[in-house]
């Protein structure tokens, strides 16, 4: 084990080789995924495809790990800071920087071991989870709210998709109500609040789930997860939800037919 | 090219599960895994859905091999690709721990049976996959090559994953 893993090697004597080839997406390199990619890089991953078209700018700077003001000034794109704070740490490390929509890449998604969600929006969140099933790729979803109700309120949370458990609609997470609504306010939202300190939380604990899904440390209770994170009082908790559902088979992402590419061309 | 051969850990244990069942006669079981592909960025995900189980008389009693199947075996896993339009893995366990490898008359029959499931799916890759304990191994017959590649990657998708077997 190279020296500086040595005080993570109660993870396993070769976790060491095995997160060097493990390849990671993250999708959305502002607030959450920053904290995501730069966490992964000290961990030891060793091969990132990183997809968000959009650039470093001034409002940016308040959450965005590893990116400068030279970077809001330069209009630096989000997944080069992401690149850049990877490199700094793991020079060797193999590093697919795409500055474009997710979909638009659709190979190098299928090719990840695993993928993290740091998108807003429930149905940008509801087509990764269908993309991620197609592969037979665990995604781990973050996302987080500052409540505009006087007094603010923040919540956020964790929620795991791992294919044949339970997914996003069967825990409830995603369901048509709430993108019935989203669809009707398309194009209004505008810049939500965000901050640092919520954003790291849930991508600390989102990485640690990745590192219990690739090298676990500890007797495991259940793979899918739904944490919600209470950011006025500070705490971490299982949603109710996922307790009723775990032992469920997910029938949304059951069929054969729901996996693989539906235009296969040899 | 490299191919990544996933399936779900629920379904690698019940194939497990399956294949460690005595039989009448055979001295090992065999089955076959139903699945789906796609392009990625490497070369190609073989994404695994279905398993089918073969019923104890479908093998055919035949001391010189572990196990043989017989003609209704067969039928059996080319009208599931038919109907389903999906790529077939034959699946079959050597009970060890460490990583497996097919015997040479595993060879020579996949060989043989592979390359008719193209008489149904001609543009799909099929193949055959070997477990053991804790490990797997494969060879994947695609379209227009007639050499077999051996599989890259293969992974039991689950909490925690499992890297039974390729390049980690």
């Amino acid at each position: 084990m190279k020296t500086i893993h040595i005080r993570q090697s109660f993870l396993g004597e070769h976790s060491d080789e095995l997160f060097a080839g493990v390849r990671i997406g993250v999708v959305g390199l502002g607030g959450g995924g920053s904290h995501i990619a730069q966490q992964s890089a000290y961990l030891g991953i060793g091969r990132f495809a990183f997809f968000d078209p959009d650039f470093l700018d001034f409002p940016n700077l308040n959450r965005t790990v590893g990116a400068t003001l030279a970077d809001a000034n330069a209009k630096t794109p989000k997944v080069a800071v992401a690149e850049r704070v990877v490199k700094s740490v793991n020079p060797d490390a193999e590093v697919w920087a795409i500055q474009t929509e997710w979909q638009k890449d659709f190979d190098l998604l299928r090719a990840c071991d695993a993928v993290f969600g740091c998108l807003d929006g429930f149905s940008q969140r509801a087509q990764l989870e269908e993309s991620c099933r197609r592969a037979l790729i665990p995604l781990i979803d973050i996302g987080m709210d500052v409540h505009k109700d006087y007094p603010f309120s923040i919540s956020g949370q964790i929620v795991v998709s791992i294919p044949g458990e339970p997914c996003f609609r069967c825990i409830g997470f995603i369901r048509d109500k709430d993108l019935d609504e989203e669809g009707r306010r398309y194009g209004v939202a505008g810049g939500n609040p965000q901050v640092v300190w919520s954003n790291g939380v849930l991508a600390s604990t989102a990485i640690g789930i990745l590192v219990q899904m690739l090298a676990p440390w500890c007797r495991i209770r259940t793979g899918s997860r739904f944490i919600g994170y209470d950011g006025d009082g500070f705490t971490l908790e299982h949603d109710a939800r996922l307790t009723v559902v775990s032992q469920a088979q997910c029938q949304h992402f059951s069929s054969i037919s729901d996996l693989g590419d539906p235009f296969w061309k040899p | 090219m490299n191919v990544h051969f996933k399936l779900t850990v629920a379904l690698l244990d019940g194939i497990v599960a399956d294949l460690r069942r005595p039989h009448p006669f055979a001295a090992e079981r065999a089955g076959f895994i139903g699945c789906k592909v796609s392009r990625c960025r490497d070369g190609f995900l073989v994404l695994s859905n279905t398993y089918l189980s073969l019923s104890d008389d479908w093998y055919a009693d035949d001391q010189r091999f572990g196990c043989v199947f017989n003609s209704h075996a067969m039928r059996a896993a080319m009208q599931f690709a038919l109907t389903n339009d999906a790529s077939m893995f034959h699946v079959h366990l050597h009970d060890h721990k460490g990583l497996p490898w097919f015997s040479r008359p595993d060879i020579c029959e996949s060989a043989r049976y592979v390359p008719d499931f193209w008489n149904v799916k001609p543009k799909l890759p099929h193949g055959t996959l070997v477990l053991s304990a804790n490990a797997a191994a494969g060879l994947c017959w695609y379209p227009e090559i007639k050499k077999p590649i051996r599989i890259s990657r293969i992974t039991a998708v689950g909490f925690p994953m499992r890297f039974l077997g390729g390049s980690f």
